[in-house]
């Protein structure tokens, strides 16, 4: 079954994405930052979505996405940002490194979960 | 609900016509009047951590010795309320020992309140805060606490202005507010006990401990920061940032902090309430613009013009 990762820094999003997409019958990973994100993404070819804050210790989520596509070249893997910040900068760097979506916080699983199952199939 | 802020103040004043021109006083000029038996006062004082100001009366003690010892037992308590001395004759503080006249801020006399509109404005309402402000704050706020307490129901008082300095609960966060308007801080300030309740009620959380609520206070005020900041700051690379700092002092002891500033504070308390169980959560939000305040400055973003869609909506590019 493919796989999403979540990566966020705050352990209450974690828990709350996580038990949300495993309540709805979602595999799973999480990591506490962009640099732990981005080591499980090398390790684990199953993740085929990405759900990332931005802001986070030791490297934000719009770098780490960046090196996905740099280090990983893999197109395959789809990247939502999942975050407090709404800056049309910051999107617009996201679009550039090849995200798919973005989310303001606070999450609504109901609203995003048939999105978030098609792009993690 | 109002959206301009009040001020709560101590009122020391035995007189009965006096209590009555102060409290008509308090209703035209935003001020709550709290009242309290003098054998009391020292407990009230260290608990009650949202005070604006003391009407302290100067007939208020038995004799003019207990009520030079009230002042001075007060503002050692909390040196950081102003103590505003009603006096029988005139407004001044002629007459005075000059060992006690630092306690106090100013003087006014019941027949003629109106000198004791500009030491308000001075002490506590020295700070003009937007209604657009104060009302975004609270939708902020609410939005954010329904989002993480869904079964809870969420409640606000009226905001008020605060000069206390007392730290409420066992745990507080901080975060920095910064925007071409506004330079300072966003604190919370919350009990461990009942969010540990509510965690341990909570399925799967049954071993939750302060880290639990650690995170929980973390994620909500990250969640209020991010909401301020795409209503009121925009884009922050676009504002020209500031070297200064200034330290900020927090006393575990005394559960004090300060901002380095005498500025009031913007002060919402919040309380969520299981319906069920009847438990409640109280949250106190207070901000402290110690660094910069330019409310002529103030803007609101408009979501037209920055693209925002509604949060917890997916945006697909």
């Amino acid at each position: 079954m493919a796989k999403i990762l979540i990566v966020d820094d705050s352990s209450t999003v974690r828990d709350e994405v996580a038990g949300f997409l495993k309540n709805n019958g979602l595999e799973v990973a999480t990591a506490v930052d962009g640099k732990d994100g981005l080591a499980k993404m090398k390790a684990d070819p199953g993740i085929k979505l990405v759900i990332s804050d931005v802001n986070m210790p030791n490297m934000d989520g719009l770098t780490m996405v960046e090196k996905i596509r740099g280090e990983l070249g893999n197109a395959a893997v789809n990247v939502i940002m999942l975050t407090t910040e709404s800056s049309p900068n910051m999107k617009e760097r996201g679009k550039a490194a090849g995200i798919k979506g973005w989310i303001v916080k606070p999450f609504k699983g109901d609203a995003v979960l048939e999105t978030f199952k098609k792009l993690a199939a | 609900m109002s959206d301009s802020p009040v001020s709560k103040i101590l009122v020391l004043d035995n007189d009965d016509a006096c209590q009555q021109s102060i409290k008509r006083f308090c209703d035209e000029n935003a001020l709550v009047p709290l009242k309290v038996r003098k054998n009391r006062l020292m407990s009230v004082l260290r608990s009650n951590i949202d005070l604006g100001a003391i009407l302290l009366a100067e007939d208020y003690g038995a004799s003019p010795e207990e009520n030079a010892e009230i002042a001075l037992r007060i503002h050692t308590v909390r040196p950081e309320l102003p103590i505003i001395l009603r006096r029988q004759d005139a407004a001044s503080l002629d007459g005075i020992p000059e060992s006690l006249r630092r306690v106090f801020c100013a003087a006014y006399t019941a027949h003629d309140m109106t000198a004791l509109r500009p030491v308000l404005d001075e002490y506590i309402f020295s700070l003009v805060y937007p209604n657009a402000l104060v009302r975004g704050i609270s939708e902020i706020t609410e939005n954010v606490l329904s989002s993480q307490f869904r079964t809870m129901t969420t409640t606000w008082n009226t905001p008020y202005i605060v000069r206390d300095r007392v730290i409420f609960g066992e745990v507080f966060s901080l975060i920095p507010l910064e925007s071409a308007w506004c330079r300072g801080y966003m604190m919370l300030q919350t009990e461990e006990a009942p969010i540990l309740r509510l965690l341990n009620a909570r399925e799967g959380d049954e071993d939750a401990g302060f880290r639990a609520v650690n995170n929980l206070l973390g994620e909500i005020t990250n969640l209020i920061w991010g909401a301020f900041k795409n209503r009121y700051v925009g884009d922050s690379s676009q504002h020209a940032s500031s070297q200064i700092q200034v330290p900020l002092i927090v006393n575990h002891k005394h559960k004090y902090i300060s901002f380095g500033t005498e500025n009031p504070q913007l002060c919402f308390l919040y309380t969520l309430t299981d319906e069920d169980s009847g438990n409640a959560i109280r949250l106190y939000q207070r901000f402290v613009f110690n660094l910069s305040w330019s409310p002529e400055d103030f803007t609101e973003i408009s979501p037209d013009s920055s693209g925002l869609v509604e949060s917890g909506e997916l945006e697909l590019f």
